[in-house]
């Protein structure tokens, strides 16, 4: 990164005057970020998704859609959306399903509810397992961290996709046979034990190296010598400078969990209908590519829109968080 | 049980099979004739199955399967005729030398078996053969699945034999004995003795279930995917999963055999295909495509494509099929007749057609008996208040509910609350057929949880009484043109597939009494009566709501013959299929 050399180079002198005040890294991070305009459409993006799934509800209510509500009067004798582009209209802004005629929309934005909370909850649980286990391997070495990366070596070897699915039938009845409730709960249940199950090793391999290099560090040392005891070198010494490459994996691997969730929705494994899921909408709309091509294509655009702004959304985050940029920029 | 299979479709799953038409079931319109065609070249049957459910003979009791191994392996004492329409219903001499003779009170029954029919292996099919096959059905812990009307007809005491020594140890010789007096054999004479008279004897021997086996071959369980071949192919490979190659089996003579007319030189089934590759390939029509068929129809998505392209006209076929879809009530579970009333009522029937493709699917069901059944049919009078246009009636159902409140509290209790389970399996059509049947009856105030099955333990789960849920979705044909081949096995425990668990109902008693009348008449008139009043029996109890009078559509490659629909098991007669160059 150069931005500094350019703003010299430009000669704007206020924003060399804030430049050279003296900045926080997060503000560092922050001005990089701003300027990074593939990243903040992302952010939009995202912001916007996040916003239709947390008021999911009063958004279909305002615009008087319900994703299970039935429309008979919107399908021909065939089951067939009646009009051209899959029965688009006033009444369903992006047509309805064939056979049921359920709003599209409203079972998008439904859907879009449930991904991004597979996505969030799968995310946050893989990431603080995987960063608290890495600091752990990473700060006290030995026969512990050998245990945890042996372990880690062992869960990446299981063909985890195969194993999900294989399991998914005993797996969910397990559950049910605990108590946990029939139906989605208990699959999303097993879904996110599944998913904690292989997707700590990631976070637990970057925390574990980066951990590994920082306990070296001379204001480890320091803390070290003035008599701190572990706990709070790792959590109050180590921890805070692993937030950058944390946050950039974890934008990256929420996006991956919801693709995941459409993945397994889609080869049947995953959320029951009728429940509105976009792994089932997808599913269903690609038997359609003949019959109905609008709703062939949407629910497919839909999720690439939202993968696509995550990503891009991630890269500006590494970018921006990345220490090599810090030092390139105190240098 | 007839069970339609369940990837037919994709909509009912299940049913039963075959049945009988007479007349007018079978293909409408431009019935597709068998004609005379020539031998060589290679068929190919597209399958989303795993594999064919049951290849021994005495298990194999789906209609499309029925049809495959009858035509190609599976030679009978009698077999239906190799044509389209009401005659495919008729039954000619197989194995035997003539469709057998009756005593006069119809319980004794013999056949004489033709000479210079062989096993594949060159031996001599001889009565010894038949009867032992017919003996296996016994054997109920290893041959399962199957028909049972040996069970049910043969003259041996209930329990009094469970199969022969080699599929059952504990066999002994005093009850082998009660089996060889049932099923005597004298030379070439077969006789079978019956416990109630049945007229129709003749053509209940066209199951495979009275197909011979020759002893010294019989592995139980590995029987099922090893069958020794007695008709013109013979097995070159099996891998479930993939595939199955009928070759030609040089020991089939054809002199002895004046039925099959096998054509093709090599028949290839394919398994484990995705429906709609299949339908994608059936459409493209490349390559060795084009002397293939699929014998799972066509998906609902893709019907409107087939039939509103004149260019499919010539390979393309719509009709009725022998099946009755139909949504059983566990009885004991819902024990309340109001609520299944008003189920009943709250039901959007239309909606359900219409997403499963309209006047594809077929007409709404006025009983489990379809009109092809001429003697045995008669409109039902179906719950009051019923919409005739499939609508539902809410209002009629709403008060239906309020008077369960008061009539049975618990079970009001439960459709309102926790809510009952609806059983159907984990298919993609069904996914959205679901969604119907819950919004429908929530406007009602009756709260269905859906219980999708993986389609593989379907059937098993839904007729383990342990595991079966509230409601199941099923499907049935009649085994032959009687309806004792559908009420009895549908709703009674002397049956073989009463999902109904209706046992416990008040109303019980009385109606296995008139199945057991009905049964023993020998009057087929009368017997017709009968029958119609016991399915109105049913209707007015709603043991189970009556879905659909199916009809099925084909698609089938530009090189093939003969690609009629073969009535009696709703499916291509695929034995019967010549490649036309």
């Amino acid at each position: 990164m150069t931005d500094v050399l350019s703003v010299d180079e430009r000669g704007d002198d206020s924003l060399l005057v804030t430049s050279i005040e003296s900045k926080s890294p997060k503000r560092l991070s922050w001005d990089r970020f701003k300027r990074d305009r593939f990243a903040i459409a992302g952010l939009g993006v995202v912001v916007f998704f996040l916003f239709i799934a947390i008021f999911a509800p009063l958004i279909t209510k305002i615009i008087g859609i319900s994703p299970n509500a039935l429309d008979r009067d919107s399908l021909n004798d065939y089951g067939l959306p009646n009009g051209r582009f899959g029965g688009i209209s006033g009444k369903h802004w992006l047509g309805v399903e064939p056979g049921t005629g359920r709003d599209i929309l409203a079972r998008l934005i439904y859907g879009a509810r449930l991904s991004l909370f597979v996505g969030l909850v799968a995310t946050l649980i893989t990431t603080s397992v995987g960063m608290v286990l890495g600091l752990i391997a990473g700060y006290l070495r030995g026969r512990v961290d050998t245990f945890l990366s042996r372990l880690s070596d062992l869960v990446m070897t299981f063909p985890s996709l195969i194993l999900t699915i294989a399991l998914v039938r005993p797996g969910t009845q397990r559950l049910e046979a605990m108590g946990v409730p029939e139906g989605n709960p208990a699959r999303l249940t097993y879904l996110m034990l599944v998913t904690l199950f292989f997707g700590w090793v990631g976070f637990f391999r970057i925390v574990r190296g980066q951990t590994l290099a920082l306990r070296e560090r001379e204001f480890v040392e320091a803390a070290r010598s003035s008599g701190a005891g572990p706990g709070h070198i790792i959590f109050r010494q180590i921890a805070p400078n692993l937030w950058g490459p944390i946050i950039a994996l974890a934008s990256m691997s929420l996006p991956a969990y919801v693709a995941y969730e459409a993945a397994l929705s889609f080869l049947g494994v995953g959320i029951i209908a009728p429940t509105a899921s976009w792994g089932i909408m997808l599913q269903d709309s690609v038997h359609f590519y003949r019959a109905d091509p609008t709703y062939f294509f949407i629910p497919g655009a839909t999720l690439f829109v939202l993968v696509m702004a995550f990503y891009l959304l991630s890269e500006g985050l590494r970018d921006a968080l990345d220490p090599k940029n810090d030092r390139q920029q105190v240098a | 049980m007839k069970l339609r299979s369940y990837k037919f479709l994709g909509v009912a799953i299940a049913a039963s099979l075959v049945i009988a038409a007479c007349g007018s079931d079978g293909g409408s319109g431009s019935i597709n004739k068998a004609t005379k065609g020539k031998p060589g070249g290679t068929v190919y049957i597209l399958t989303q199955g795993e594999q064919i459910t049951h290849l021994d003979p005495q298990r194999n009791y789906t209609g499309s399967d029925l049809a495959f191994a009858a035509s190609t392996m599976h030679r009978t004492l009698t077999s239906y005729k190799y044509a389209a329409g009401g005659e495919g219903s008729e039954i000619e001499a197989d194995l035997a030398t003539d469709t057998g003779t009756a005593s006069e009170d119809a319980k004794t029954w013999s056949f004489t078996l033709r000479d210079g029919s062989t096993f594949e292996d060159g031996t001599a099919i001889t009565c010894a053969d038949v009867a032992y096959g017919v003996s296996r059905t016994f054997a109920q812990e290893v041959i399962t699945d199957g028909p049972t009307y040996a069970i049910s007809y043969l003259d041996i005491p209930e329990g009094g034999y469970s199969g022969p020594v080699e599929l059952n140890a504990a066999t002994t010789a005093e009850e082998q004995a009660l089996f060889d007096s049932a099923v005597a054999c004298e030379d070439k004479t077969i006789t079978f003795r019956l416990k109630v008279p049945v007229a129709d004897f003749n053509v209940a021997v066209t199951l495979l279930s009275f197909s011979p086996v020759p002893k010294a071959s019989d592995t139980g369980e590995g029987y099922d995917t090893a069958p020794v071949s007695s008709g013109p192919y013979k097995i070159e490979s099996y891998t479930p999963g993939d595939s199955l190659v009928l070759v030609r089996n040089e020991n089939w003579d054809k002199d002895s055999d004046p039925i099959r007319n096998a054509y093709p030189d090599s028949i290839v089934y394919k398994f484990a295909l995705e429906g709609a590759v299949i339908d994608e390939r059936m459409i493209a029509d490349n390559g060795d495509d084009q002397t293939a068929v699929s014998s799972d129809g066509i998906l609902p998505e893709n019907l409107l494509t087939i039939f509103d392209d004149p260019k499919f006209e010539s390979r393309r076929q719509d009709g009725y099929d022998p099946y009755v879809t139909y949504t059983a009530f566990n009885v004991k579970q819902v024990s309340c007749l109001e609520i299944r009333q008003a189920v009943w009522l709250a039901l959007d029937r239309e909606a359900l057609r219409t997403a499963a493709g309209g006047p594809y699917t077929g007409d709404f069901a006025d009983g489990f008996i379809k009109p092809a059944l001429a003697e045995d049919y008669a409109p039902g009078k179906l719950v009051e208040g019923l919409n005739v246009d499939g609508t539902p009636n809410t209002e009629a159902a709403i008060a239906k509910m309020a008077e369960a409140k008061t009539a049975c509290p618990d079970i009001y209790e439960l459709a309102t609350g926790e809510g009952l389970k609806f059983d159907h399996g984990d298919t993609p059509t069904w996914a959205k057929l679901v969604a119907i049947w819950i919004e429908s009856l929530k406007a009602a105030g009756i709260v269905l949880n859906s219980n999708p099955i993986e389609p593989s333990a379907y059937y098993p789960t839904i007729m383990d009484p342990e595991t079966q849920g509230s409601m199941s979705r099923s499907g049935w044909g009649p085994d032959w043109a009687n309806a004792s081949t559908v009420i009895p096995e549908l709703f009674c425990d002397c049956g073989g597939f009463n999902l109904s668990q209706n046992s416990a109902d008040p109303a019980y008693a009385e109606f296995e009494a008139g199945v057991q009348a009905a049964r023993a008449e020998t009057n087929r008139g009368k017997q017709g009566k009968m029958w119609q009043e016991l399915n109105q029996y049913v209707l007015d109890q709603v043991w189970a709501i009556p879905g659909s009078f199916t009809k099925a559509q084909d698609i089938w490659g530009s090189k093939l013959g003969n690609t009629y629909r073969w009535g009696p098991y709703g499916s291509f007669n695929f034995g019967d299929l010549f490649v036309n160059s």
